[in-house]
């Protein structure tokens, strides 16, 4: 890529400059970038250093207290005070920056977005971060150590086979860590889940959404998993489209927002 | 080896109940023990398996304790037995185990679950605890759409079509209609049910079945007791079960259950039957494209013809080979989770002994088969019974 081209990166809008690279939500109002239904200065952060290593070595990174760390860890990066790369959240607006010296900033035209929508959206994750499992739980530590595979694609290997997601297998079925898969695969059956249909976790987004999309997908490496389709892609699935990921948040629960690879069709 | 039969089963309505867990056992006891045609007390009940998910987390320890202790069963060896909505299927195999092991005489097999005491909001949470919650709860998922990415494929695969679908609950609505025992008795026209709210495209809500409060119970007896205690036993011939993966995506394929057929395979050999021997099938229609898989699964229909079976009517009441669901299957009597393998063996016993509404009755019914799946098909339970000991 050169410097200076803009583009259309995981549903987000990012240009690569001279020292490094801006990127923004694709979504405004007035004017101004703010985030989409299921993002924040995290995703953008993963989606941006994700373009940024196809053109530079990311040694190290530097965040502020609007990043998780623990999520770029997972992701593969390694955060440091002292940081090669620095990661600048605008005060107002949903752009990072990422770049070993200067702030940088770079304008560029969004899609408007509706404000009560944006703002019902914004309230519900608020109030989903104080919600208390009644039932099924995923708890914090499950989270943290599916980390990686949720949000990177950690795998495994058995002779020819990759596995993903990881298994805990015994005797000569145990499978040794390997590379993270591609973030590309294929549909093989989707589904649309109306907001009564979708689970608890997601009951005070999903009527705001008009329901959840899940795509059930072959990856290009061989594993297949299921993935909830990005909240701002309106793309129609189909059986053998081509997808790809990117980090989105997927719901918050006892104060903490879970992140993790979201399908994009478009 | 010792044979085994079940000489009492009785249970409640399948719905919304005023009473709880134990009201709804006991009623559900009182009328397996009152089925019984000889001399019986619940004293003589040497063991018990009892199977429920716990939903709502109202008593998940000692259910069975809590349960047995009110119907006359006391100090007997009891568990609560869990396989998702297989539960009761495998409490059956359980009890029947425990027969066949010379361990015991007489053995009760239950299932129960009350659903419907919860708030929407939490009684959700519970609906998908049997999936893998770490990697398909968090896409999402509950079972609505797990069955519905089965759905989507298998149309695609073998060119079934959502019309088959609307059949099967045609179908099983028709036949739950004169069931006094289940949960949803209307008439569903074929365009209602082709025009119903999406709950999880393609799976519409005459797709699903409800969610409903129930018990059942079932009363097995080893042969020398069974003769003595029933004029007519119904013998169980084979008892089969199965896993496989829990989460779709490590299964080579989401367009059958291995499960299943594993489990089949395993009870018709037994039984030294095939499915074509098969007079009636109480099978497991949580979504109406789980039906149309085991009536491939099974071996009713050929694999991909899941699809003309359905559309050509073969598993209506007394109209093909086999009837599909005499009672209306979970989709019309309902499904009370736990409840649910132990409510199909009490269909099988009544209408074997020609005892259910004639206007629902199998004719010459001779043989049939129980088919209970946990969740989306990491367990299943499949027995075969007959009339006569073979």
């Amino acid at each position: 890529m050169s410097s200076n081209q803009c583009i259309n990166w995981q549903g987000n809008l990012a240009c690569i400059q001279q020292d490094g690279l801006v990127i923004k939500s694709r979504h405004t109002i007035d004017g101004n970038h703010v985030f989409g239904p299921d993002s924040d200065y995290t995703t953008l952060a993963v989606s941006g250093l994700s373009l940024l290593s196809e053109e530079s070595e990311i040694n190290s990174v530097t965040v502020n207290g609007n990043i998780d760390k623990l999520v770029l860890q997972a992701c593969g990066y390694l955060v440091d005070d002292d940081g090669e790369w620095k990661i600048n959240c605008a005060n107002d607006s949903a752009s990072i920056s990422i770049s070993k010296d200067v702030e940088m900033d770079w304008e560029v035209p969004g899609e408007e977005t509706d404000r009560e929508r944006y703002n019902l959206i914004k309230n519900a994750w608020l109030q989903e971060m104080n919600a208390v499992s009644q039932g099924a739980f995923v708890s914090e530590q499950a989270y943290r150590s599916g980390a990686a595979s949720r949000m990177n694609f950690s795998s495994q290997q058995l002779g020819d086979i990759r596995i993903w997601p990881p298994r805990e297998m015994i005797g000569d079925q145990r499978p040794v860590d390997a590379p993270p898969l591609g973030q590309s695969g294929i549909i093989e059956s989707w589904t649309k889940l109306s907001a009564g249909g979708a689970p608890s976790e997601f009951s005070l987004r999903a009527p705001i959404l008009g329901g959840i999309g899940t795509v059930f997908v072959k990856l290009n490496d061989g594993p297949r998993g299921v993935f909830l389709i990005a909240d701002d892609d309106n793309s129609e699935p189909e059986i053998g489209k081509v997808v790809s990921f990117g980090l989105r948040r997927i719901y918050a629960q006892d104060g903490l927002i879970r992140y993790g690879l979201k399908a994009l069709i478009s | 080896m010792v044979d085994v039969a079940v000489i009492g089963a009785g249970q409640t309505k399948f719905g919304n109940h005023a009473l709880g867990l134990k009201g709804m056992w006991a009623e559900s006891a009182e009328n397996a023990f009152a089925s019984i045609d000889g001399d019986f007390e619940p004293s003589m009940v040497d063991e018990a398996f009892i199977g429920s998910i716990a939903f709502g987390g109202g008593q998940i320890g000692n259910t069975a304790a809590l349960l047995t202790e009110h119907t006359g069963m006391d100090n007997i060896p009891v568990r609560r037995v869990e396989n998702a909505c297989a539960s009761s299927g495998f409490a059956f195999r359980d009890a029947w185990m425990a027969i066949k092991s010379g361990q015991a005489d007489i053995v009760v097999a239950g299932g129960i679950e009350k659903m419907n005491d919860l708030t929407p909001e939490r009684k959700r949470f519970w609906l998908g605890v049997s999936g893998d919650t770490e990697w398909e709860r968090l896409a999402g998922l509950t079972f609505p759409g797990t069955y519905a990415l089965m759905a989507r494929r298998h149309f695609h695969e073998f060119g079934s079509v959502h019309d088959d679908l609307v059949n099967i609950s045609v179908k099983n609505h028709m036949h739950g209609l004169d069931n006094e025992y289940a949960h949803i008795r209307k008439d569903v026209s074929f365009e209602k049910a082709q025009n119903g709210f999406m709950v999880a495209d393609p799976l519409t809500l005459y797709d699903c079945c409800p969610t409903s409060d129930g018990a059942s119970t079932v009363i097995l007896a080893a042969d020398h007791v069974a003769k003595r205690l029933s004029e007519d036993p119904i013998w169980v011939l084979g008892s089969g079960a199965g896993s496989d993966h829990l989460a779709l995506h490590d299964r080579p394929s989401i367009t059958q259950l291995i499960a299943s057929q594993r489990a089949a395979r395993s009870a018709y050999d037994q039984a030294g039957l095939d499915a074509s021997d098969i007079d009636m099938a109480e099978v497991h229609d949580c979504f109406t494209i789980a039906e149309l898989m085991a009536t491939e699964d099974l071996g009713f229909a050929s694999r991909g013809e899941g699809g003309l079976f359905a559309r050509e009517g073969r598993g209506r009441r007394n109209e093909g080979s086999v009837t599909i669901n005499p009672s209306g299957g979970l989709k019309s009597k309902g499904h009370p989770l736990g409840a649910t393998g132990t409510g199909q063996v009490v269909e099988v016993f009544k209408q074997l002994r020609g005892e259910v509404e004639s206007s629902r009755q199998v004719r010459d019914a001779n043989t049939a088969l129980t088919h209970n799946v946990g969740g989306s098909g990491a367990t299943c339970a499949v027995h075969v019974f007959g009339r006569d000991l073979k």
